[in-house]
Parts: C-alpha cells; sequence; structure tokens
C-alpha cells in the first residue's frame, strides 16, 4: 500500500515530466517555425534579387538587339542570345520561388505575357533588319512599340518588388508577435518546474528526517525490548513459513541456559533441551501449530546443561500477511516462579483446607461430645433433686442448686462459643433481604424477655440489603437482648432503632472505605450505660463490665456482634454514658 | 400381638441415656415393651429377623458406632416391612444438618435430648401418644423437630 508520502512524491515527477515534456515540445514547434519564417525571409530575396536580374537581362538583351541594329554585327547576337536564355531561367527559377499568392502569382502571369510581347517585338524588328539597311519606318515604330513594353515590365517588376516587400513585412510582424512571447512563456515554465521540484525535495528531506527518528526510536525500542526480555524472563521467536527458518531472541537462549546465538536456530536444536516427558507433548502441539497457524498456551520444561529444570510456557500466532511473507510471531516465558509459587500456594490451601476440617471437628466435638456429659450431670442432677431430696440436707440442697446453676452456665458458654465459630466459619451467602423481618424474627425470638420487662422497641422502617440474613438476626438479637439485659431495674426499658443512609467520607470511622455509601443503623436505650473508655472493651470475647451475680453472661454476645458486622465489610461502635443509656452504631456498606 | 402395650424399640449406645430412657417409661406408666439396642448392627439384625415383632415406634440415636443411625434409617425406609413403624430421632445434637437429611429420608419427629428429666418425660409422653400414622399427612419441616 503506497503512504501518502511516496503518493506526493509520485505526483511531483509525473507533473515535473509533463511540464519537461511540454516545454520541449513547444520548443521544438517554435524553433521550426522561425526557421520557416527565415526561409520565407530568404526566398523573398532571392525573389527580389531575381526580377532585378530579369530586368538587367532584358537590358542585355535590348544593348545587345540595338548593336546589331546599329551595325547588323553578328557579334552582338551572341549577349542577345545570351541574355534570353538567362532570362527564360529566371523566369523559371521566378515560378519556383513564388509563394502560392493569387495576386502574386496573377503578377507573374502577367509579366510573362509581357516579356514575352517584348521578345516578339525583338524578333519582328530583327525579320526587318534583314530586309534593309536603314532604319524603316516600320522598325522605329517597332523600337518604340519595345520602349513602351519595357515601361510596362518595369511597372510590373515594381509591382511585384512592392507586393513581396509587403509580404515580408507582414510576415516579419507574424513572427515577431510569436518570437516576442516564446522567452516568457519558458521562463514561466521552468519556474513552475523548478517549484515542483523544490517541493519534491522539501518533502523528501522531511520524511527523512521522519524515517531517520523513527529508525532511532526503532533502535532504542529493540534495545528496551532486549532489557525487558531479560528483566521479565521473557523471549521472541519468529519462524518463516516459506523458508522454515527459525529466528531466536538472545532472551531465549538464556532461558535455555546458553549464550545468545551460541547454536543454530532450528526446532531440532531447541528440542534438545526440552525435558524428556514433555518433548511428544510439545512435538504434537507444534506440529498442530503448524497446521493451524497458531500455538495455544503450552507449558513444558527444559534442562539446562548443568541440570537445572526450568518451567517455561510458549504461545504463538499467525501474523497478517501484508508484505506477503507468511510468519509465526511467538513468545517463550520462564514461568518457574510462578509455578512454584502456585504450588505453594496449593500447599498453603491444603493445609488451610485441613485446619478447617479440624475446626468443623471441634465445633462437633463442643457441639456434642462436650454437652453430652454436661446434658448427663444435669439430668443425673435432676433424677438427684427429685429422687432424693429428703435424704439430702439442707446445705447439701444448697450445693445442688450452685452446681445446677453453675452447669447451666456452662451450657450457655459451650453454646454461645458454638455460635461465635460458626460466624467464622458457616458459608457466607449473601441475600437481598428485607430488613424489617430479620428485626420481627429477632423480636420473635425474645420475646419473652421483652414481655417480662415490658420493653419498648421504636422502629424505623429499615431498607432491603445484602446480608448473610442469619447473621444479622443474631446481630440484632445479640443487641437488643444486650439492652434488655443491662436496663434499669425500675424503668421499662425503650430501644430506639434509627436508620440513615450517609457519605463514607462524612463519616469519621469509615472515611477510608472502600464503599462510597453506608447504612447508619443506630440501637439507643435508656438502660445503665457504661463508662465511654469501656467502648471497645466491651467487644473483647469473653470481657465483661459487671460481674457474673449482677447481671447473667457469657461476654460473647457482643464479640458475636462485631464478628458477623465485620463479615460484612462494616464496623460497630458503642457509645455509653452512665446510668443514661448506651447506643450501638452500625455501619453496612451498599455492597453494590 | 398384643395391643394393650406399645412395642417400643431404643437403639443408642450411651448406657446413660438407656437408663433415663426406660426410667422415664416407667414412672411415666405407659403400657410399654421396651427393647433396647447398644449399636446400628444390633438393632438391624434384630428387626430384619422375621421372627421379631416389627416395634410400633422406634427411637434412634444418630451417633452410634459400628452403624450409625443414619444408615439404619436409610436400610429401615428402603423395606417395604417397616412402612408402619413410627421412627423417632433421639440425638444430642440439633444440627440443621442433621435434622434436615432424617427429615428428607422420612424419619417422623426429631427429638433433642433434654437435660432434665422431668422434661424428658413429658417429651416421651407427647411421642407415645401420638397417633403416627394420623400424624404423618400433616408433616412438615417446621414442626419435625420437636418443641415443648
Amino acid at each position: 500500500m503506497p503512504t501518502p508520502s511516496s503518493r506526493y512524491l509520485r505526483t511531483a515527477f509525473v507533473a515535473g515530466l509533463f511540464v519537461i515534456l511540454c516545454i520541449g515540445g513547444y520548443t521544438y514547434q517554435h524553433i521550426s517555425e522561425l526557421s520557416k519564417a527565415s526561409e520565407v525571409v530568404k526566398d523573398n530575396y532571392s525573389l527580389r534579387s531575381e526580377l532585378e536580374l530579369v530586368i538587367s537581362n532584358l537590358k542585355d538583351a535590348e544593348i545587345g538587339h540595338r548593336g546589331f541594329l546599329l551595325t547588323h554585327d553578328s557579334l552582338f547576337l551572341t549577349p542577345y542570345e545570351e541574355s534570353l536564355q538567362k532570362i527564360s531561367n529566371n523566369l523559371e527559377k521566378l515560378d519556383t520561388l513564388i509563394v502560392p499568392n493569387s495576386k502574386q502569382v496573377d503578377k507573374l502571369k502577367d509579366l510573362n505575357s509581357d516579356i514575352q510581347k517584348r521578345f516578339e517585338n525583338f524578333s519582328k524588328s530583327f525579320a526587318r533588319v534583314n530586309d534593309s539597311e536603314v532604319l524603316t519606318k516600320d522598325l522605329l515604330y517597332l523600337l518604340h512599340e519595345g520602349e513602351i513594353q519595357m515601361d510596362t515590365i518595369r511597372s510590373d517588376i515594381s509591382e511585384m518588388l512592392d507586393l513581396e516587400q509587403r509580404l515580408l513585412v507582414q510576415n516579419q510582424e507574424i513572427s515577431q508577435g510569436k518570437i516576442g512571447l516564446t522567452p516568457l512563456l519558458f521562463y514561466g515554465l521552468l519556474i513552475v518546474t523548478l517549484v515542483i521540484l523544490l517541493l519534491a525535495y522539501i518533502k523528501m528531506t522531511t520524511d527523512l528526517k521522519a524515517l531517520k527518528e523513527s529508525n532511532t526510536e526503532l533502535e532504542i525500542f529493540e534495545k528496551l525490548t532486549k532489557q525487558s526480555e531479560i528483566v521479565s524472563n521473557t523471549s521472541t521467536w519468529v519462524w518463516y513459513i516459506e523458508e522454515d527458518e527459525f529466528e531466536f531472541s538472545d532472551n531465549l537462549y538464556r532461558l535455555l541456559g546458553e549464550e545468545p546465538q551460541s547454536f543454530e536456530p532450528t526446532l531440532i536444536n531447541f528440542y534438545k533441551f526440552v525435558h524428556e516427558e514433555d518433548l511428544t507433548n510439545l512435538g504434537h502441539r507444534v506440529n498442530l501449530m503448524m497446521k493451524e497457524g497458531e500455538l495455544p498456551f503450552t507449558s513444558f520444561r527444559v534442562v539446562h546443561k548443568d541440570g537445572t529444570i526450568k518451567h517455561l510456557k510458549a504461545y504463538s500466532k499467525l501474523m497478517d500477511e501484508t508484505d506477503g511473507e507468511k510468519k509465526i510471531f511467538g513468545v517463550t516465558v520462564d514461568a518457574t516462579n510462578e509455578v512454584e509459587n502456585y504450588r505453594i500456594i496449593e500447599q498453603r490451601n491444603q493445609e488451610l483446607e485441613r485446619t478447617n476440617k479440624e475446626l468443623s471437628a471441634f465445633n462437633y466435638v463442643a457441639s456434642h461430645d462436650l454437652q453430652e456429659p454436661l446434658r448427663k450431670i444435669q439430668t443425673f442432677m435432676s433424677r438427684l433433686e427429685a429422687k432424693e431430696k429428703d435424704r439430702i440436707s439442707e446445705s447439701g440442697q444448697i450445693y445442688i442448686q450452685r452446681m445446677k446453676s453453675a452447669s447451666a452456665r456452662m451450657r450457655m458458654l459451650i453454646e454461645d462459643l458454638l455460635q461465635y465459630s460458626r460466624t467464622n466459619t458457616s458459608e457466607k451467602e449473601y441475600l437481598k433481604t428485607n430488613m424489617n423481618l430479620l428485626l420481627e424474627h429477632a423480636k420473635t425470638e425474645l420475646i419473652d424477655s421483652i414481655e417480662e420487662k415490658r420493653a419498648k422497641i421504636i422502629c424505623d422502617d429499615l431498607p432491603t440489603m445484602e446480608v448473610i440474613s442469619f447473621q444479622i438476626q443474631q446481630l440484632f438479637i445479640n443487641i437488643i437482648s444486650n439492652s434488655l439485659k443491662y436496663s434499669k431495674e425500675d424503668v421499662p426499658p425503650i430501644i430506639e432503632i434509627t436508620h440513615e443512609e450517609v457519605l463514607s467520607r462524612n463519616v469519621k470511622q469509615i472515611q477510608n472505605s472502600l464503599y462510597k455509601y453506608h447504612h447508619k443503623i443506630t440501637f439507643k436505650d435508656n438502660g445503665i450505660g457504661f463508662e465511654q473508655p469501656y467502648a471497645e472493651k466491651i467487644f473483647l470475647l469473653f470481657n465483661r463490665l459487671h460481674g457474673k451475680s449482677e447481671y447473667s453472661g457469657t461476654g460473647i454476645g457482643l464479640a458475636i456482634c462485631k464478628k458477623i458486622v465485620e463479615n460484612h465489610k462494616g464496623v460497630i461502635i458503642a457509645e455509653g454514658e452512665p446510668n443514661k443509656g448506651a447506643t450501638f452504631i452500625i455501619y453496612l456498606p451498599f455492597l453494590k | 400381638m398384643n395391643s394393650d402395650y406399645i412395642n417400643l424399640a431404643l437403639a443408642d449406645d450411651d448406657e446413660d441415656d438407656r437408663l433415663f430412657f426406660t426410667e422415664a417409661f416407667e414412672e411415666l406408666k405407659v403400657k410399654s415393651k421396651v427393647s433396647l439396642f447398644k449399636d446400628g448392627i444390633e438393632l438391624m439384625d434384630y428387626l430384619d429377623d422375621s421372627n421379631n415383632a416389627i416395634p410400633n415406634l422406634l427411637f434412634l440415636d444418630l451417633n452410634m458406632p459400628k452403624k450409625s443411625g443414619l444408615e439404619c434409617l436409610k436400610e429401615i425406609k428402603a423395606s417395604q416391612r417397616f412402612k408402619d413403624m413410627a421412627i423417632a430421632i433421639y440425638s444430642t445434637s440439633a444440627s440443621e444438618e442433621d435434622i434436615e437429611n432424617t427429615f428428607v429420608i422420612g424419619a417422623n419427629v426429631y427429638i433433642k435430648k433434654p437435660n432434665d428429666f422431668e422434661k424428658l418425660k413429658k417429651v416421651l409422653s407427647e411421642v407415645v401418644t401420638t397417633n403416627w400414622q394420623y400424624h404423618t399427612s400433616g408433616l412438615n419441616k417446621e414442626n419435625f423437630l420437636l418443641r415443648l
């Protein structure tokens, strides 16, 4: 495909050639016209001299004629005869010289006939001379007539000369006009040619400059490519299909543990490095590439001469054949690190899987095996209480009560711990859920203690959110039951739940969040509250602000809340004021 | 078969639980004949012997050595002979997974072993007095786990 600049050059060349051809043609035409004009002038002059010769020859004839008349000496007849001969020659010449101009031709005819008459006059007078030796009347008359005829011939000739003079001037005027324009035209055409040449030269210079620049760029690019191949452990190769020849980049040799260009780049030489277990597969793939013009990602190992094994990965594709030559461009990458990293990750994954299995095994042990002996202790205690009550002393019965409450507490601890570990390991499936529904479920779950404490729960309309529903429900249960538990003894608890949407960067705790918007759900109660310095501690596992005898609890509930909110990529914070109440604020991001 | 008493069976590897079970029925004064099995193999050997009467109600612990309760449940449900026998799952754990599995295979009720003897008596009396032939039609996943 011709580039715009080469098209431009071609146009300039064609235009220049055309102009030069024009100039040549025009010059030839002009010169031939000029030579024609000078020919005409030359003819004109010879015509004039010929005419003058006619007169002089006539005079010579007359002189000879008169001499003879006077002397009757035949000596005078020789020049007379010669002159007559000359005149007829002159007339013949005039006939060839005359320009085919009707006027001049007519005049020449007149001249011819007049001369003919003069000749007849000469002949008549010669006849009279032979009769007598004196001048007769007839002879005199003939002499007069000859004189008159001579005048006619003279006027004929002078008319012809005049006409010829006019023709000459006319011709000169025409050729003068033509010749006057010629140099200007030549000059103009030359200037145009020069301009075209100049433009072509400028264009060629800029093109050459651009070519030089892109050449330098190419050189830099080539160096960079070589450098980047070394740094990134990649290499390139080209396969010229028609010649069946390969070209390996320097780094491909390095990937094989060899010096650049240290052996001939052929498939057979390359195969010498390939691990024998991978040879069949690679050969198969390469054969396929030769048929289909594409090599999909293919992994294989190579063995260096020192025994090092490297994992390589190759890919190639047939490039479009604008220059008519089919070739395949290929990239070969050292994937050893990748493979090793993958192996490490695989190992860690297996370890993680094992740990997870152990964890769920622990869950089972906690839920089943730990609860079973506890259940039996409790059941046996209830048997003891029912069947042997009468035989046990009062203090013994107090001990039994203590044992009962201790084992009840142990049961609670086990159940809460299980709940906590389940928030870690259970499957995390985020589904669009109506939060109002989850809150209703939580309230149903807590209905006994809500009614017992005559608690009032005031709630905004909550949105639909993408959450792990059972976890959020647990979150609501834990926060509400926490408020119920730590309520003032004589005041019915009031829990206010409010919701708003906030811009993340406007809130200190979440300003660095990846999500732009957050839901802010606030739980505000009128309970006993707590001192602000403990605001972070209350979320720690097994952390309690009150003695077990004052308020029952395991110190796990709020830790579970924190875990659940973190599972949802959110933040939970607590604010408290002793004897006024506590506020729990939950920020949950808009996940989409 | 005498219809005066209910033919009950319990498969549970835990000795204490078998003791609570029999004591509960003694105190409930339900006319019953209780057969006890220490594991799944023992239970299936008994059931597969056609000389033995098929119990009206089978209490099945899930976590048992040799053959688990779940395996026994599958075998029993695969046989037409036991189609009239009601099955109560009787287990320490009440994990969602266990409840789901046993319900799908076709157990009638799921009992989580209580930690109070009085509650145990209450649960067992509820189960024994239910007419499972009749109850089956209204069975669903929500009331499958017995709550008292």
